[in-house]
Formats: structure tokens, sequence, C-alpha cells
């Protein structure tokens, strides 16, 4: 295992720059995601990585050593591809094994650590078979067992989950969890999925337009959001932004009824943010904005309502699933002070929030 | 439904007529082949198969067999050797692509006898003429096209992230394309192997032109056999001449009949 | 990035150092005979002539009608062809989605040598022994003289058109087939009728298709040898001489080597050029049908 160290590193495919500028150090044993919207340039960061792309610019260290200019056979890493690029020519053995024959490790090593895989991987009775007669998510082991039968010095994980359904998809992921505690093993896992970066990650990259946005433990992100962008595309459904002021008495939110004291209410804010969970659905006079209600969704564990302010904003709220609610009936909304999170104009989040 | 069935009975009929009267014929006594050119035999006889594969001066069948069997092959396997790795560097690294790759296909539509003449020089000067060696290295050209045609498909239709895989796993250049690509694109070497051993096989021109007793392949010398004939065609024995000499194309295309039908179609998409 | 030339200029190098022996050498060679007066003797002793070898082929009226019955063969055969073969294709997929075996039945005649089908032909249609003027006589009480001046033209269209039909059937199958059973079913669903939805809906798709395999067929068509050479030669009075045929006797029937290699460059400039209109035309087809 080693640790993974990135120095400005950058990305151009002519005149697009997919990669900007990343400088970033995965710690042995940690379990890093990169997040992100599509075209973020997550996946490429991950090739660059791997090997299968070259940088433009800046080093990749792998345990101290620089790995800049080596192939992806030189740099002692394995790789879980998206659509698992298993070798339909070969069984689940062999496919698992060829790493291993590849670097002319002696048979009966190759059987052992193959078994041990297997074992790990519940893949035992499947080793004869052909990749095209394994179900979606007995392919998603074998990729696994694949990459771990190395003993790499660190494991890249490129979307794994984005090809299963949901509820293998939930199952994998805690699989894919329990399988890094128990090797410990330095990974790097790229996803679009917020839930599978809140729950699988030590650490969180978001990235946006090939740049590093914020990064920090899941905890960091969710509750402490570094601008709008990160503070939106992490938590479901995401966080309502409403247009706000400082004023002498405290915050008030754009049409709001009242306002509210909080450290931070001073010039540059600009808007205010809330997650739906902490808000409550109150009398029409009673919250901090009145609105009407557009629309209820009854999850079973909560109710979504969705609220319209006189200014037209709308803010997502979780209520009590026993709560009733007719279109167009006037409530207000109301959440706790130290619930919000105040942010500039530009996005960026005030300091003292 | 009826009437297709009709049509496809007389298309196969006409098609087939040729083949069909001279395997009849094959089978006719040499005093009936005269007597009863119609499509029925009164006396099936093996005499004229006998006669063929008994060797003799006139007509060493076997040798003949021989001489193609080794041109097809050289000129089946060979143009596959060569594409291969070529294939692979075109499709993931565009090598060749703006030059070789056009030109390679456009072989295929030059009459063959352009070739033909200016070889003949060359193989009289490097010892090749009347060889099955020069025989197939020849119809190795022939069938280049299609089989540069045919290989670059495959390994453009292999997932580019299986390549990453094998990188990843360890596998260097050599490892990749033996243990990864080539199994990958074997439907496709199967279809080119199984036109380009029919096609040579088939071949007559450059057998006419670059061969006269020792390399002389089964098209020719069944010719041979038809022109020197002496006062007058043995037309049973010819006819066994011809079936024997078309069957082992037959036998190959027909068990692999749908691997006509890749390569039919390979070859025509990129015109 | 320079071992991964190296490894390019590896990965090549079969194919190139093949074609390079093969036709790069004899190539070179062609254009220096083709300039030169040579015999099998002097093989090794061309003498220097000039265009006099061009000036005779482009003087040689034999090698403008070859030039002419080439063209025109290839035109017909490849009409022929495809013409024969979308039907076929057509009419009888139904029943050849549920029996493949059928395609084997009818494509029985491209494997077999053309030249071998030639002498099949001078069987079939030989006046005593041949079961065609057999049955004519028999059910018409005539038969006409196949390989006459008058008739050979057409006889061996007709050998090349049976020989050949299978290979723009089995193109015309696969255009067929690939074509969406869903836009078929819309069409019917709206009330179009099986004539309308073929020459609407169905041709239109496989316009690309035709292109090509006329492309392809003529292609081949314009160079034949094998099965005319066999069946007639060079047909009577030089009937069936194609320009294949033209350079094939020039060279070991007259020994005129450097007039032979000069038809030769003459016949791969001409391919070459019809090869490159034909293509723009396919491709404007494709284009044109998206």
């Amino acid at each position: 295992m080693a640790e993974i160290r990135l120095e400005g590193l950058s990305k151009a495919f002519g005149a697009h720059r997919v990669v900007r500028d990343v400088s970033l150090t995965v710690a042995d044993g940690e379990f890093c995601v990169f997040v992100g919207p599509s075209g973020c340039g997550k996946s490429t960061l991950l090739r660059l990585i791997a090997g299968l792309e070259t940088a433009s610019a800046g080093r990749i260290l792998i345990g101290g050593e620089d790995v800049t200019d080596r192939e992806p056979y030189d740099r002692h890493l394995s790789m879980v591809f998206q659509s698992y690029a298993l070798y339909p020519h070969m069984s689940v053995r062999d496919n698992i094994a060829f790493a291993l024959r590849t670097a002319r490790m002696p048979e009966r090593e190759v059987a052992r650590r193959v078994a041990e895989a297997a074992r790990i991987l519940r893949l035992e009775g499947l080793l004869e078979r052909r990749p095209a007669q394994l179900s979606g998510g007995q392919r998603q082991r074998v990729a696994i067992g694949r990459a771990i039968v190395r003993e790499p010095k660190a494991f890249l994980f490129d979307e794994p989950l984005s090809n299963l359904d949901a509820a293998l998809r939930a199952d994998t992921r805690v699989e894919i969890a329990a399988l890094h505690r128990t090797l410990g093993a330095t990974t790097i896992y790229v996803t679009h999925d917020q839930v599978e970066a809140m729950t699988l990650a030590d650490r969180i990259v978001v990235l946006r337009e090939g740049r590093m946005v914020q990064t920090g433990t899941p905890r960091d992100l969710y509750e402490r959001p570094g601008d709008v962008f990160v503070a939106q595309f992490l938590g479901s459904p995401r966080m309502n932004l409403v247009p706000a002021a400082a004023e002498a008495e405290g915050v008030r939110l754009a049409g709001g009824a009242r306002a509210f004291a909080a450290p931070w209410a001073r010039g540059p804010l600009a808007q205010v943010g809330v997650r739906p969970e902490q808000c409550r659905i109150v009398a029409p006079d009673a919250g901090l904005v009145a609105g009407l209600v557009r629309a209820s969704e009854y999850h079973g564990s909560a109710l979504h309502v969705v609220v319209e302010t006189a200014g037209g904003d709308r803010l997502s709220v979780l209520a009590p699933p026993d709560l009733s609610l007719r279109e167009g009936e006037a409530v207000g909304v109301d959440f706790a002070p130290e619930a919000a999170h105040p942010f500039a104009a530009d996005g960026t989040r005030l300091q003292g929030g | 439904m009826a009437l297709r069935w009709a049509v496809f009975g007389l298309a196969a009929l006409l098609l087939n007529f040729p083949v069909i009267a001279t395997a009849v014929t094959a089978f006719k006594a040499p005093g009936e082949v005269t007597r009863n050119p119609s499509l029925w035999i009164e006396e099936p006889t093996l005499a004229n198969f006998a006669a063929v594969l008994t060797a003799s001066d006139r007509l060493n069948i076997y040798h003949h067999l021989g001489n193609s069997l080794v041109a097809a092959l050289i000129g089946a396997v060979l143009p596959l050797v060569v594409a291969f790795p070529l294939a692979w560097a075109m499709v993931r690294r565009g090598v060749g692509r703006g030059v070789l790759f056009p030109v390679v296909v456009n072989l295929r539509a030059l009459p063959l006898i352009i070739f033909a003449i200016p070889l003949y020089m060359m193989y009289a000067a490097a010892g090749l003429l009347d060889t099955r060696l020069g025989l197939g290295l020849v119809l190795a050209v022939v069938n280049l096209p299609l089989a540069v045609l045919l290989l670059v498909n495959a390994v453009g239709d292999i997932p580019a992230e299986l390549e990453e895989a094998a990188r990843m796993d360890g596998a260097r250049l050599p490892r990749l394309l033996l243990r990864v690509v080539l199994p990958l694109c074997r439907p496709a070497f199967v279809t080119a192997f199984v036109f380009g051993f029919i096609t040579a096989w088939n071949e007559f021109l450059f057998g006419l032109i670059l061969t006269t007793r020792e390399a002389v392949p089964v098209t020719v010398g069944a010719s041979f056999f038809f022109a020197t004939a002496g006062g007058g065609v043995q037309w049973g024995m010819a006819a066994a001449v011809m079936v024997v000499a078309a069957l082992p194309p037959l036998v190959l295309g027909l068990v692999m009949y749908r691997r006509i039908t890749g390569s039919v179609m390979a070859g025509a998409v990129k015109g | 990035m320079r071992s991964r030339a190296f490894e390019n200029a590896v990965l090549a190098s079969p194919l190139v150092l093949f074609l390079l022996a093969i036709l790069g050498f004899p190539a070179l060679l062609s254009l220096v005979y083709a300039v030169s007066e040579t015999t099998f003797r002097t093989l090794t002793a061309p003498r220097f002539v000039g265009g006099a070898n061009f000036a005779a082929v482009w003087a040689d009226g034999a090698f403008w009608r070859a030039a002419w019955f080439s063209l025109r063969f290839g035109a017909i055969t490849a009409v022929l062809q495809c013409a024969l073969g979308l039907f076929l294709a057509v009419y009888l997929y139904p029943l050849i989605r549920r029996h493949g075996w059928m395609v084997a039945v009818l494509i029985v005649p491209m494997i077999v040598a053309p030249a071998m089908m030639g002498l099949m032909y001078r069987l079939v249609l030989h006046e005593f022994v041949g079961p065609v003027p057999h049955y004519l006589y028999l059910w018409f009480g005539w038969s006409p003289a196949f390989l006459s001046p008058a008739n050979v033209f057409a006889t061996v269209v007709a050998a090349e058109t049976l020989q050949w039909t299978p290979f723009a059937f089995l193109l015309f199958l696969a255009a067929y087939g690939a074509i969406p059973q869903d836009l078929r079913e819309a069409a019917m669903v709206d009330g179009t009728r099986p004539w309308r939805l073929f020459w609407r809906i169905e041709l239109p798709l496989m316009m690309p298709t035709v292109f090509v395999a006329l492309f392809v067929r003529f292609i081949d068509g314009f160079r034949v040898f094998d099965n005319i050479y066999t069946l007639v030669g060079a047909g009577p009075g030089g009937a069936t001489t194609s320009l294949s045929i033209y350079i094939f006797e020039t060279f070991l029937r007259r020994a005129e080597i450097g007039k032979a290699m000069a038809a030769a460059v003459l016949l791969f400039l001409a391919s070459t050029l019809l090869f490159v209109a034909a293509r723009a035309l396919v491709l404007r087809g494709r284009e044109g049908r998206g």
C-alpha cells in the first residue's frame, strides 16, 4: 500500500483543459472519492493516475516515487472499470489470474491467491464460468477480484456501480466499504453519485470543470460546504437557496416576515442555504418566510413539500409523513438560525457561518 | 409461401445448373455421356472418379491438389499474419490510416492482370516462377485487403476499456496483442481464413501465368486436361476432375457459409 | 514517446515490407518495361523506346474493342446481378428468416472457381453432350449456337450473372434484414400496402447497398478473365476479349512484353479513375440517404 500524491496535475485535449492544476495527497490506506457532475474531469484525473492518459503538466508520485512518465503496467495499481472490462474469452479463474501470470508468478501461488480472492468475494462456484454466463453483480465481483488479487499499491474504481440496478448498487456499496476495511488499501473511487461519495469516503474531493472545489470528510462537506455548488451537489433533496440580506436587526430572507440573528449577518451576505430536512412547516405567519404549497410528495418516511414564496423562490421541506397539506395552501417555513448557511453573491461561504 | 418456395427452387436450379449438370455427368459411363445428355443417369458409375484419382502421366490430380492446398494455405494465412499487428496499430494509434489503409483496400478493385506480368518478370529473376511459395505469395496479396478490413473491424469492436484493463494488469504490448486482442479477433480470423482460402484455391490467372509444371494449381490443371485431350474431350472424366477440384472450397464454404456472408458484408461496407 | 514510434514501426513493418516486395518492386519493373522493347529472350536487357509502347497500344483497335467489351460487360452484368439479387433477397426473405440453410444453397456458385465455372459451361452448353441444348431441343425443338459470334456475348453475360448474383443477393439480404422491423410495422399500421412499402420505405433504405453492390459487381465484371477465358478464350474473332484477356494474349501469346506492360499501366490508370468516380457516386448515394 502506498500514499498517492498529485502535484499541479493538468491535462488538456487540444485546447480543451479537462484537468486543471490539481494538487492532492491521498494518504496510505485512505478511501478517497472523486465526485462531481459529468464532464468535471474526475474520470480523466483517475486515468492520469492509472497511466492510461499522459499528463500535460504536473507530477504523480506513488509511494514517494515519481511515476508520471511510466506506463500503466509499471505503476502497480489495480483498476475496476465501469464496464468491468472482463476478458470475455477467459474463465473467471483466468480473468483473476491474468495479472499474476503476466507477472510470471509461480502457478501454485497463483492458485492460492485466486482461491483467496474467490473466497473473499464469494466466487468459488463461478470460477470456471465465462463472463457472459454471469449476472451483473457477479461480473462486478469478478472485476473487484481481479483488482485485489494482485495486492497493488492502490485501487482505482471508475464508477463501478453505475451499471447495476438500484438494489444491487446499495448492496455492493456496503460490500466495497467492508472490503476496504478488511484490506485497508489506498483507494481512489470516482462517482457522480453523491450517496456513494457520502457513504464510502474517508475523504471526498469535489471537482468542477477540472478544478478541485473542496476536499474534506463527508461530514465536513455536508455541514460546512465551501460554496453553493458543493452545498447543492451533496444531499438530496438538494439544499434550498434563498436570497437574503443583512439588516440592522439580523438576517432577513427575501419576502421574509421577520429577521433572525446570526453572527455572520453583515454586508456581503447575498443568499442563505438551508437543507430541506432542517426546515419545518408552520403556520403562515409563524415562519421565517411564507408561501403557498406547490407540491407535496408522499415518500413514506417523509413528506416532500415544495413551497413557493411571494418572490417566486421555491423551498423544499421534508416534513413528517402524517402532515396533510392541500395544494395552494398558505404555510410558513421555519428553521433554526444555526441550520442556515451564509453565502456571498459569488457563491462562496461567508466567514463565521 | 408455396410460390416463394417455387421461386427458391427455380433460382437454386438455375444458379447451380452448371454445377449440378457437371456432377451428374461425372457419374455417367463414357458411352452414356454422348448418348444421353439429360440429367438422368441410366447407369451410375464411379469409373470416372476412379480414373481421375488413379494418377497418370496425363493428369496427376494429387500433384495439382497438393499445389493448390499449399498455395492456398500460404495465401490465406500470410495476410492474417502481416495484417494483424497493423490492424491493431491502425485502430488504436491511427498508424497508416491516411495512406496505407486506402491503398491496401483499393487493391481489391484492380484487375489482377496488372500485377501478373511484372510479377512474372520479378519471379523469373528471383527463382520463384513455378513454385508453390511464389504462387502463395501473390495469392496473399489478393487476400490482403479483406484481411485488413476484417481485422480492423474486429479490433475496432473490442472495447478500449478491455485493453486498458489488460495494461493495468501489467500486460505489455506483446502479451496484450497475443493474449487479449488476438483471441477476441478469432471470429474475424476464421472468416478471413475461410474466404481467403476459397479465393486462393479458386484463383486461376496467376496459376496460368506464374506456373508451368511443378506448381500448377488444380484450376489450371483442370483446364489443361480439357485443352490437351486429343481426339475430343472425355467428358465424364473432365466432369469428375472438375468435381474433385471444386470440392475442397465447396465443403469449406458450405460448412462455414455464415462466414461467407460476413466477409461479403465487410468487403462491401468500406467499398 | 520515441519508443511508441518504434513500436508502431514494428507493428506496421510486416505488411509494408510484404507489399513493397511483392507489389512495389514489380510496379517499378512494369514502368521500366512499359517504356522498353523486350522479348522473352531479352528479358534482362530491355531497350528504351520511350512512349512507343503506349503509342502502339493507343493505336491498336483491339485494345479499344477490349476496353469497350469490359465496360459493357461490367455494366450489364452488374445491373442484371443486382436486379436479380435484389428480387431474390426481398422475395425470399420471409422463408430465409426461418430456414438459414437456403442461403447456403444459393451461394454455391460463388464458391466455385470462376475458371471451373467456365469449363462447366463448356460442358452444359456443348451441342452433343450438354444438357441445355438437349432440353431445349426436347421441349422447343430448337437451340441457339451459344458460342457463335452473334450469341457469345449474351452467353458470357449470362454465365457471369448467374455465378455472381449470389454475391449481390447476400448484400441485399443483409441490408433488408437490417431495416428495423418497427419501421415496417409503423408503415403497415398507417395503411401502407406491400408494394408501396417496398418502393417508398424499404428500397430507399437499401439504396446505399444498391450503389455498393453495383459498384463492386461492376469492378469485378470490368476485370473479368477466368470464366470467359476457360469458356471461349478470346472468343470468335476476339468477340469476348476483355482488357484482362487482351493484356494476357499480348503478353504470353504474342510476347509483346512492352506493349502488354503499357496496356497494363493504362488499365491501372483507367481502373483507378473508374474506382474514384464510382466511389464518389457511392458516397454521394450514402450521404443522400443519410
